[in-house]
């Protein structure tokens, strides 16, 4: 599965980070309320996604591993990507103000978003090259974003429907997304039948 | 009084993934065998007490604005330490958590209490809450995987306990992905009308 | 308002302390950790081959099987083929004659990615036991032409570990070391140099090639037969030994027998009556390799 196409693929819809993997839930439930809102999240995810990736497969490769200290990854890792969104954030805000107001806000959060750090965990659990790196991020946020649009577009109606008291709210939400996950329960067999 | 409303506090009423919603990642990924979940729970309880302690004995010593980075480091230094003690000693379980286990760093609920609580508040204090909350994720957890894991493969803890029979198919929809959703949903439903009721 | 220097120092303190703690927590850790490692690997190439040690010959992939006094008994190898959710660890063991001792596939708890309650059947003895005792051409679904039962509803991942297995077979084989004199099959010859390690030979005498030399495999009557066959460039056979097989007593080990052997020289090699699966089984399967390889004898 060395394959840059297949990597994308599968970081993509195989194994779609949100609903098969996991992770970047909370940011997932929390910012789907709108298609702008989610809009807006998911391209902040995808950028920072790569530029985390990127610096931090840099810094495992180029520091940690030649001088033997894999047991600082965590630190190191989390370290870099709150100070890479700071960076970012404060860069945007000062150059590209038109930008920031449009996902800006979302940065901070992204600090958290286990998405990211998971993402650069699994870089070096996969033993990716640069490359394939680079196309496992684009194709996880890619994925991230697709998902998180659809949803908010579901939760949009879930919002107008008469539903439950006790229902209304997370429970339809995660329900709902069950049922997503469900569908790209589908994709799984993708790679047997490639 | 108070101390006792400490511990409990994080343990049900502000319970940390079915009331605020937060640490939901592991919450959902590794519920799906009762031992997966448990092992996760006490493993980040072991995060969260230890870094509010440490973080709590230093508070006066911790400079507000670089605060964030100092809490991080300190978090991550237990998160390592549990995962490659994790690793050493218990290394199916390593195995089944994968990720989940360094990701501790980013759950939502340990960066929250240190700057909530710990930051602000003596060492005992700390640990009472620190000890709740963390008893409380694992609270949930468990509960999850024990629903996932008897509807899902018909053991519990690896033993089969709703018979052969139900062992050769079950509900395996359960230990999947949409089961875990599927689970957090209801069991969120069911506490709405249950907070509910407490309000009236 | 902290001066900037009492940041940074606390930042530093902190920072270095952190290291030093984790530091001694690995060195602590990591002995332990590469042993338990080291002892799961172990208990896995023992759970398919009965052997006192082991001998990495490629690192991860591929051991040798030694008994105590250091004689090899057989090979351990890895193959990770593609199923139907990810890529399916699988561990084998192969004696000496290239048939399988034992088969491990790694559990759902050890990354395998096939699905639950399904996909998952392969690393159950009821499926994967089927495998010992077989050689490469029989570890193949009973539908390819093999003698493995697929797991109803789950035939892509069964085929996955067919395929795998008998690639990895034909792949490392050649480690078996089975020492092979090609001037049984081809007395002219003075010189042979290998093209397809432990497979194919160009026969030469007087640095010009006069032929080819190849061993090959078929399923006999009973179980595999493994046979050297010599054939020069006027696509004549020059001689057929059979390295291995294990036919019927006295009926399907006819094949072994040089009267019936010399008949291929002549070109007129056919089926002994009473052992006409062995025999027939050797005779097409000889053809089918000449033709394999008939692009080499040009």
């Amino acid at each position: 599965m060395k394959n840059p196409a297949l990597i994308f693929l599968g970081a993509f819809l195989i194994n779609n980070i949100v609903l098969m993997r996991f992770l970047g839930l909370c940011p997932f439930f929390g910012v789907s309320t709108a298609v702008e809102t989610a809009t807006g999240m998911g391209m902040a995810v995808i950028f920072v996604m790569t530029l985390a990736s990127w610096i931090t497969w840099i810094v495992f490769n180029v520091v940690l591993l030649p001088l033997n200290l894999v047991f600082l990854r965590t630190a190191v890792f989390i370290l870099t990507i709150a100070s890479l969104v700071q960076l970012v954030e404060m860069f945007l805000k000062k150059y590209y103000r038109t930008l920031y107001n449009a996902m800006g806000i979302y940065l901070p959060l992204i600090t958290t978003n286990c998405a990211i750090l998971g993402i650069t965990f699994l870089n070096i659990d996969n033993k990716f090259n640069f490359l394939n790196a680079t196309v496992f991020a684009i194709g996880t946020g890619i994925g991230f974003m697709v998902v998180m649009i659809t949803f908010a577009a579901i939760r949009e109606r879930l919002d107008l429907a008469p539903i439950n008291p006790s229902l209304k709210g997370y429970p339809i939400s995660f329900i709902a997304a069950g049922l997503m996950a469900l569908a790209f329960l589908g994709f799984s067999g993708l790679f047997g039948l490639m | 009084m108070k101390r006792r409303n400490l511990f409990t506090r994080g343990l049900v009423k502000e319970n940390a993934v079915l009331v605020l919603m937060i640490g939901l990642c592991p919450a959902l990924a590794v519920s799906g065998t009762v031992r997966d979940a448990f092992g996760m729970g006490l493993a980040a309880t072991f995060v969260l007490l230890f870094s509010n302690i440490i973080i709590s004995i230093m508070r006066k010593k911790i400079p507000n604005e670089v605060r964030i980075p100092v809490f991080i480091l300190i978090i991550s230094t237990f998160v390592t330490i549990i995962d490659y003690v994790m690793q050493a000693f218990q290394p199916d379980l390593y195995r089944a958590l994968g990720i989940f286990v360094p990701l501790i760093v980013v759950n939502c609920m340990i960066l929250g209490r240190a700057e909530a609580f710990a930051y602000k508040n003596s060492v005992i204090d700390s640990i009472l809450d620190g000890l709740g909350v963390g008893l409380g994720f694992t609270l949930a957890l468990t509960v999850m995987g024990a629903i996932r894991e008897i509807l899902g493969n018909g053991t519990f803890l690896g033993m089969a306990i709703l018979g052969e029979g139900f062992k050769e198919s079950p509900v395996i929809f359960m230990i999947l992905p949409p089961g875990a959703f599927l689970v957090i949903g209801v069991l969120k439903a069911l506490i709405n009308k249950y907070v509910k009721k407490e309000t009236q | 308002m902290t001066s900037t220097k009492n940041m940074v120092l606390t930042l530093l303190i902190v920072a270095i302390v952190c290291s030093v703690v984790l530091s001694f927590v690995y060195s602590y850790t990591e002995p332990r950790i590469a042993e338990t490692q080291a002892q799961l690997t172990l208990g896995g190439l023992k759970q398919v081959i009965n052997a006192q040690e082991f001998v990495e010959i490629i690192p991860d992939t591929l051991w040798n099987a030694v008994d105590s006094s250091g004689i090899l008994t057989g090979i351990v190898f890895r193959v990770f083929p593609q199923g139907y959710g990810g890529p399916i660890p699988i561990t084998v063991g192969l004696d000496l004659n290239g048939k399988i001792t034992g088969v491990r596939i790694a559990s759902a708890a050890e990354g395998l990615k096939e699905t639950p309650g399904l996909g998952v059947k392969i690393t159950e003895p009821e499926f994967k036991d089927q495998f010992i005792d077989k050689c490469a051409p029989e570890a193949q679904l009973k539908s390819d032409g093999g003698e493995i039962d697929a797991i109803t509803a789950a035939t892509i991942s069964s085929r996955a570990v067919c395929n795998g297995i008998k690639n990895g077979i034909e792949t490392y084989l050649n480690y078996l070391e089975t020492p092979i004199d090609k001037r049984c099959v081809f007395s002219d010859a003075r010189e042979f140099v290998e093209i397809i390690k432990d497979t194919l030979w160009y026969a030469l005498k007087d640095a010009d090639t006069i032929g080819i030399v190849f061993v090959g495999f078929t399923q006999g009557y009973l179980d595999c037969i493994e046979f050297m066959v010599g054939v020069g460039t006027d696509a004549k056979i020059s001689g057929v030994e059979i390295l291995y097989s294990s036919e019927t007593e006295g009926i399907g080990e006819a094949i072994r027998e040089k009267e019936f052997l010399d008949k291929f020289k002549e070109g007129s090699a056919e089926a002994i009556t009473g052992a006409t699966v062995s025999s027939q089984v050797l005779i097409d399967a000889i053809e089918e390799y000449i033709t394999r390889y008939k692009e080499y004898l040009k």
